[in-house]
């Protein structure tokens, strides 16, 4: 995957990482300062325009994040073609089934 | 793979010495493997944390019997796991993005910086069982 | 004195195996060296590099008591006993505490170690300020030892694509001379997802480095400039 190779994928660790703790942060915030039962809190949280766009954007981030970083565990530890690509084949299906479940639980 | 000729005329591969186990490994290194393992676990995390996401939003039933499963059932113990999990991985990971850009890399401040990040985890999980046990 | 040494005969042996020894030290003997080379006279089959004995040819590295140093440096009266020697960790073991270089030095040719400058030759020497020259402090210290990149976990996974610390620390010493003028050469050959990025900041290196040099912070100047070349 050429377009993840060497910098390129440092950098997009880096960033995912800063966006995930920002998310992170800017999505506790309503779930503690708003009122109501926590249900009521988080649904609300959840469902609004902004918190939809952050609750995508966090697990968009983290499928990338967790992406890049496993690839560098097969990476240092898989060596043999054989097990790598199928390894490799595996855990992006999860990460992409994951960003489509999202997707259809917040729309 | 560097091999030798044997007197009887076959070839092996010379050996190499990596036995982890009598490798005396600094804070560092600890952290830096935690780091990996813990990251591993919130990548298998991360599709429960999908479903979650699912049954927390369909209802208050929903919430009620995703708060249920994480706090008293078989799965319990796994959350502790994840609440480890993700506290050292974002303190060993905030270590090196303040690494990254100059902040703490003399020898003296990674290995103060390894060992919070450590005890962060430790931590965590403690302070989590104990809210566990009082609730 | 009592040690145990890291033995293989690649004639003799199946395998390699610990041998133990147990020797009268003497007022004479202030580093290790100076008790492996008096352990040849019980034991003259003990194979092991050596040369300069003052710690600047880097021949002597092992791994001592679990971390990498060089013998001719390392103190007797810091030794905890037993004393466990063994040879650098990932490397081919040849003999006893004897390591293949091989793979190792042909990372360090790879990025190529001289002052590139193909321009009009100089009238006399390419100038360089005190400024320039300190930049080089760190740097030029390298005695190609092998310490860090045997003590670095992504060199023992891929030792034949990963650069490793020692490698790459002296990548940096060319691209920060100012006299080289192969920068951007130099930053693309190690812009790729092994040769530089299988670092993972585990600091190993600048750990067991004999000379207290810092190949990590090398590395991390590495990332930033080619950051900076490729905004």
């Amino acid at each position: 995957m050429r377009v993840f190779s060497g910098q390129r994928a440092w950098l997009l660790q880096r960033f995912t990482a800063i966006a995930i703790l920002v998310l992170l942060v800017l999505g506790a915030f309503p779930l503690v300062t708003t009122d109501g039962s926590a249900y009521e809190r988080w649904h609300a949280m959840a469902t609004s325009t902004h918190g939809v766009v952050l609750v995508l954007a966090f697990f968009v981030s983290m499928g990338l994040h967790a992406w890049i970083g496993v690839r560098d565990v097969v990476l240092d530890y898989v060596h043999a073609p054989a097990l790598r690509l199928p390894l490799l084949a595996v855990v992006a299906f999860v990460l992409i089934a994951v960003q489509i479940r999202v997707l259809m639980i917040l729309t | 793979m560097q091999r030798q000729p044997v007197t009887n005329g076959a070839v092996r591969p010379l050996p190499k010495f990596l036995n982890l186990a009598q490798i005396r490994f600094p804070v560092g290194a600890i952290a830096s493997i935690l780091h990996r393992v813990s990251g591993v676990v919130l990548v298998v995390a991360l599709p429960l944390l999908a479903s979650a996401l699912g049954e927390s939003l369909r209802s208050p039933q929903g919430f009620d019997a995703v708060l249920e499963s994480a706090t008293r059932s078989w799965f319990t113990p796994l959350l502790f796991v994840g609440v480890w999990a993700l506290v050292h991985h974002v303190f060993a990971g905030v270590r090196h993005l303040l690494m990254d850009i100059g902040v703490g890399v003399r020898l003296s401040q990674a290995r103060a910086s390894a060992l919070v990040s450590i005890a962060a985890g430790i931590v965590a999980v403690l302070v989590a069982l104990l809210a566990w046990g009082l609730r | 004195m009592k040690l145990s040494i890291y033995r293989f005969d690649p004639d003799a042996d199946e395998r390699p195996r610990m041998q133990d020894y147990d020797i009268e030290l003497r007022h004479t003997d202030r580093m290790l060296l100076d008790v492996l080379l008096r352990l040849k006279e019980v034991d003259d089959s003990l194979s092991f590099r050596r040369s300069c004995r003052e710690g600047v040819c880097g021949s002597d590295a092992m791994n001592i008591n679990g971390r990498n140093g060089l013998a001719c440096i390392h103190p007797v009266s810091e030794l905890k006993e037993p004393v466990v020697l063994r040879p650098l960790p990932g490397f081919p073991v040849v003999r006893d505490l004897v390591v293949d270089m091989t793979q190792f030095f042909a990372h360090y040719r790879s990025i190529r170690p001289y002052v590139i400058d193909d321009g009009p030759m100089p009238e006399r020497e390419r100038l360089q300020s005190p400024e320039e020259r300190e930049r080089l402090d760190g740097l030029y210290e390298c005695i190609l030892c092998a310490c860090c990149s045997a003590f670095c976990p992504s060199y023992w996974w891929n030792p034949d694509k990963f650069i490793g610390p020692a490698g790459l620390l002296q990548a940096w010493r060319f691209i920060t001379d100012s006299r080289d003028t192969a920068r951007s050469e130099r930053l693309a050959y190690l812009d790729d997802v092994y040769r530089l990025y299988r670092c993972r900041t585990i600091m190993n290196c600048t750990e067991v480095c004999p000379k207290g040099l810092s190949p990590s912070h090398a590395i991390e100047r590495i990332r930033l400039a080619l950051v900076r070349e490729s905004s």
